[in-house]
């Protein structure tokens, strides 16, 4: 009884941050859903019993991702001029609920053919100790190709937000070309 | 507690952030929907893990998180070279590879 309640709250909570996501105007209130949302998540799986999963989760969802896109906004400056009119926007988000619920409910119907139920959990279910079991015995090379995508990705990160002096270059030389032509 | 409510939920947060890329155009927010449905997929991965009774479930669950972390990066870099060079947040302002660009 008291599992479900506090299941439906988080869910509620899930909801309604998932929600408040797609339909705010401003960029910043959509994060701060995105973020409750994620905290509500992580509840999800502490209750089923996944305590490590469940500090992964606000460590590097909420306390990494949510954080730097975060930083992001402020650092862009959300003024009310960059963030794109959309007028009609309700009005697609009931077209595109339309054209997916078809698709919800098969994804539901496919998932429900598994007729699994929960069992009694087994000692050690869901602690670090046999997670990190699992991860360095049968998950080695998952991992350390993890680790090469991290890797990857941050040269990727860096290698994309840098400024191009490149092009400045070319516009600079653009421009006084321009200039000569008009003299 | 049965698995059917985790399985709603999931598919839930699935469609929620499905709507969220097709119908909105600011930049972020798409970016925001795609994280919702990769955290949707993982929470059925904890709950598969949690029938099943076995650890390699959440294994999966943790590595996905990794990739989340890896997309978040490049993504947020991706947004602000877009934003430096086009100086918005609009989706449809981005079309750097569009040959005709007239036509949006």
């Amino acid at each position: 009884m008291l599992e479900n309640s506090i299941f439906a709250i988080l869910t509620l909570f899930l909801v309604i941050g998932s929600l408040g996501m797609i339909s705010f105007k401003h960029t910043i209130f959509s994060a701060f859903s995105f973020l409750i949302a994620m905290l509500a998540l992580a509840g999800l799986f502490a209750l089923l019993e996944n305590s490590f999963l469940f500090l992964a989760q606000i460590m590097v969802s909420v306390g990494a991702v949510v954080v730097l896109g975060l930083m992001v906004i402020i650092s862009l400056g959300s003024i009310e001029k960059n963030i794109p009119d959309e007028p009609y926007k309700f009005y697609w988000i009931a077209l595109s609920t339309l054209l997916v619920t078809p698709l919800a409910l098969l994804i539901y119907k496919g998932l429900l053919t598994l007729h699994a139920h929960f069992n009694e959990t087994k000692e050690g279910y869901g602690e670090l100790k046999s997670m990190g079991e699992q991860l360095f015995s049968e998950w080695v090379l998952p991992f350390e190709a993890v680790s090469v995508l991290l890797l990857t990705a941050m040269v990727g990160a860096i290698v994309i937000a840098r400024k191009e002096k490149y092009f400045k270059k070319k516009n600079y030389f653009d421009e006084h070309k321009h200039q000569e032509d008009t003299k | 507690m049965i698995p059917e409510q985790f399985f709603i939920v999931a598919t839930l947060l699935f469609s929620i952030g499905l709507v969220g890329v097709v119908s909105r155009r600011n930049i972020f927010v798409v970016y925001l929907s795609i994280e919702l449905m990769l955290s949707s997929v993982n929470l059925l991965l904890v709950t598969f893990s949690r029938i099943d009774q076995s650890m390699n479930g959440s294994v999966m669950a943790l590595l996905l998180i990794a990739v989340i972390a890896a997309e978040a990066s490049l993504f947020l870099a991706m947004i602000i070279q877009l934003y430096r060079s086009k100086r918005s947040l609009d989706s449809d302002h981005f079309n750097l590879l569009n040959q005709n660009k007239g036509d949006l």
